[in-house]
């Protein structure tokens, strides 16, 4: 009986001790859409985001790298790396450091679908500021898996090109990023 | 009367042709390049085909020297997958170096999703694609090189 007791609780702790390594993926999403009525074409994604979570404090980070942005049309494409609007060849990576500030409603290590409240630094061409948005987070099976949807003000990051001014482009785009950690 | 005022206004006429044609050639340069749409990848040629190895190798010795070379290039890339990260819609299919963890990872053009799906880990294939270029990731401590739009090369 205490042998069983024993090992069961090896397991509990091992299954612990697990669930508490920092989790990554190479294959996050980050969607951004900033259409307007004049414009439908400013709309892209970047499937080969570069994201962690830190099970044990909260710690989330996100990498996106600008060139991998993916829009169907090539001259959108063109427009969303220049110097008038990402300047990717200046700035060539997109970066969210935070952390879920509510992490005692949420059990990373327990299966259950969740409502995180992240908080952190959004570092966008080159302009750093705090960002703070909710994330649906659901773990099952030992995968975490986020969704979180938001929307940014392009000119607080220093981005305003002319066809920003024209309308063409949203001013305030949404962005979608969603991540699964196994 | 009225003969003599269309001698008296000739270039009306043509003022009112050359606007015309203008608006005709505005409306066709703006459908044309709001229509506009690239090639599928695998009808485009490469400007390098490489080996994975080879090619991360270079980022690493000097990635502004690599990017400058391959960003925005079409470059054929081969090597053994080591990992596929099927999402709901997509999948991506990466090359890592096992000894240093750096790695190149391809994400594929719509119409080319299901070829990549039918590939497993330890498969040595070639995939053609669009290079984002390569960058040091901080939470990875590891050097990496992303693609876009790619396809399988048969």
């Amino acid at each position: 009986m205490k042998k069983t007791i024993l090992f069961l609780s090896l397991v509990v702790m091992a299954g612990a001790t697990f669930a508490q390594k920092k989790k990554t993926t190479t294959s996050a999403t980050i969607s951004f859409d900033a259409t307007t009525k004049l414009d439908a074409l400013p709309k892209g994604d970047n499937k080969t985001v570069v994201a962690s979570i830190d099970p044990k404090s909260g710690a989330v980070a996100f990498e996106a790298q600008v060139k991998s942005f993916s829009f169907a049309n090539p001259k959108m494409q063109e427009h969303f790396n220049s110097s008038t609007w990402m300047d990717s060849d200046k700035f060539p990576t997109a970066t969210f450091k935070g952390k879920i500030s509510n992490l005692s409603e949420v059990k990373l290590g327990t299966d259950g679908a969740y409502t995180a409240t992240i908080t952190g630094d959004l570092t966008l061409h080159g302009v750093t500021k705090p960002l703070s948005t909710t994330a649906k987070i659901t773990v099952a099976g030992g995968v975490i898996t986020t969704a979180a949807d938001f929307s940014i003000k392009l000119a607080d990051y220093g981005v305003a090109g002319p066809a920003i001014g024209a309308g063409k482009v949203n001013t305030d785009p949404n962005i979608t990023v969603a991540a699964s950690f196994k | 009367m009225a003969e003599a005022q269309k001698k008296r206004k000739p270039w009306l006429k043509w003022i009112l042709i050359t606007g015309g044609v203008g608006l005709i050639a505005a409306v066709v340069i703006i459908y044309y390049l709001f229509t506009l749409k690239y090639d599928d990848t695998a009808d485009t040629k490469s400007d390098y085909t490489v080996s994975a190895m080879d090619f991360l190798n270079e980022f690493k010795k000097n990635d502004s020297l690599a990017n400058k070379k391959y960003t925005e290039k079409i470059i054929t890339v081969r090597g053994r997958i080591t990992e596929l990260q099927p999402a709901d819609t997509t999948i991506n299919i990466q090359m890592t170096d096992t000894t240093s963890g750096s790695y190149v990872i391809f994400a594929f053009q719509q119409q080319h999703l299901a070829e990549a799906r039918q590939l497993k880990v330890g498969d040595s294939v070639a995939i053609k694609g669009s290079c984002s270029g390569g960058t040091y990731s901080e939470i990875l401590d590891a050097e990496k090189v992303e693609f876009k739009r790619s396809a399988v090369v048969k």
